[in-house]
């Protein structure tokens, strides 16, 4: 071991002193050697050679990039779901299901489009609500009619205290916002997402209206200038299919009215696509290009 | 959202879809297509279940009516087994006939045939896909499909595609193994020269 060493630090002198004939035992590479030992660069013009070139700095964006659509090939929403059905062929109709990608032109920062939706088909059906509302209140067993899995106020508390939550959408009566305030949970309920709260619209003095909205219905916002959903399953009909689009696009448009003049919000492109298929831009049509496959051939079980 | 060019060139699975082995249209008389076969590759599913992911797909885009259930099992000493219904001529077809979905827990055994059906069935346990599908081909009675001169043409520049795609993919990895190799180099001499500090 000490021989080896030896040899380095001899080496190491070698390379300080000067640029010497190559030795026959040069174990480290040239652009390895410590900044020292190598020669300075200097040149003629002087002044420059020392001096470090500031990083160039990347271009930022204020909006999010869109495409020229013109290269891109679109499609029929028929032509598009035979494709999807040809690519999930043979997979579990209820594990499969259809996405739109709503692509906006808007700008990065500023408000964004969130809403909740009703499909006309809905395509989950796993709500479980909790409502907080006066314990013993003839709200309470309003909520509990309606279908609500939990309901009251401190006992409700205390349960999500202790980690039990049965519910995963919770909605919260006007009446009890200040008791849900003083429960302080915040830190329990903000990261699941169920902390209620106006924004979401889920802070209500109609239980009655925001629980049949919430039954069936969707949540839908824009992240990154796309907004994405499930919009159907794959057994749906092309029909099927079309309302719930239809209605989703209805949806957004409405929405980007709603946001004031001064942040631009203007609709890109939309592109179907399935659990395991590939995306197919939508050209708004609706028939297939093909006039041997109508919408009646594609409905057939999965 | 990923660029457009990208994903046209992504898009580019929808022409190995429309043609290759496979691509062919079934006669009026066959009503649906059953398969069962288990989950993994082992004793001898490996054949079914390639013919499910490469070609049943493009038997699925050219003959969009037809059911093609398939049930995939957790037993694999089960068989594996095709079956394909046809009508018998002169039956109209009833529209009341139940047929289940398809499934990947084993829960849609291929069903009795209905009134005025029969069953044709290809044993596929130990067997490669192509065999297969020449089997189902001609026991089907299945019409092959020809991509037109312009899909050819279509065909030819996704394969040119690929041709380059393989040289870059060639240079990138060259790339990231020289700096990969400097890196290595790099840490070693540092740690060398800690160890000779350490040995002053």
């Amino acid at each position: 071991m000490a021989s080896t060493t030896n040899c380095l630090a001899s080496l190491a002198r070698l390379s300080l002193s000067a640029p010497a004939r190559p030795t026959a035992v040069s174990i480290i590479p040239k652009f390895l050697l410590p900044s020292a030992a190598t020669p300075l660069a200097r040149h003629a013009s002087g002044g420059g050679g020392m001096r470090k070139k500031a990083p160039k700095k990347k271009k930022t964006y204020k909006t999010f990039r869109s495409y020229d659509l013109t290269p891109m090939e679109q499609f029929s929403l028929c032509d598009a779901m035979r494709y999807i059905r040809a690519f999930e062929v043979g997979r579990p109709p209820a594990s499969v299901k259809y996405e739109l990608s709503v692509k906006l032109k808007t700008g990065k920062g500023g408000p964004v489009v969130r809403n909740r939706i009703r499909l006309p088909f809905p395509v989950k059906t796993d709500v479980r609500i909790g409502v907080i509302c006066p314990d013993g209140s003839a709200l309470a067993t309003e909520a509990q009619q309606l279908g609500a899995v939990a309901v009251g106020q401190e006992s409700l508390f205390d349960s999500i205290r202790q980690g039990n939550i049965p519910f995963n959408r919770l909605i919260c009566h006007t009446d009890s916002v200040d008791a849900l305030k003083k429960a302080n949970l915040g830190k329990i309920l903000g990261p699941k997402g169920l902390m209620p709260s106006a924004k979401t619209k889920s802070l209500t003095s109609d239980l009655k209206a925001t629980m049949q909205e919430l039954i069936g219905a969707d949540e839908y916002r824009e992240r990154a200038g796309v907004v994405r959903m499930a919009v159907g399953q794959l057994g749906f009909t092309p029909q099927m299919l079309s309302d719930n689009v239809k209605s989703m696009m209805t949806h957004i448009k409405e929405d980007m009215n709603e946001i004031d003049d001064t942040h631009i919000k203007q609709l890109d492109e939309v592109v179907l696509s399935s659990t395991n298929g590939p995306g197919f831009s939508l050209n708004g049509s609706f028939s297939s290009t093909d006039p041997k496959v109508g919408p009646e051939h594609l409905q057939s079980v999965m | 959202m990923v660029g457009v060019i990208r994903r046209l060139h992504k898009l580019k699975a929808i022409l190995g879809v429309r043609h290759g082995p496979g691509a062919a249209v079934l006669p009026q008389d066959v009503s649906r297509i059953h398969m069962e076969f288990a989950h993994l590759f082992n004793d001898g599913h490996m054949g079914p279940r390639k013919f499910w992911r490469t070609s049943l797909p493009r038997l699925k885009y050219w003959n969009p009516a037809i059911p093609m259930i398939v049930n995939r099992v957790a037993n694999q000493e089960g068989p594996a087994t095709l079956s394909i219904y046809f009508r018998e001529p002169g039956v109209t077809p009833k529209g009341d006939v139940q047929q289940q979905s398809s499934s990947s827990e084993g829960f849609s055994k291929a069903p009795a045939p209905a009134e005025g059906e029969r069953v044709v069935q290809i044993d596929m346990k130990g067997r490669h896909s192509d065999q297969i599908l020449s089997e189902f081909m001609a026991k089907s009675g299945a019409v092959p499909v020809t991509p037109t001169a312009q899909e050819e043409m279509e065909i030819r520049e996704a394969e040119e595609l690929e041709m380059k795609a393989k040289i870059d993919k060639e240079r990138v990895r060259k790339m990231v193994e020289e700096s990969k190799r400097e890196k290595r180099l790099i840490q070693q001499a540092q740690s060398e020269a800690a160890a000779i500090k350490a040995a002053l």
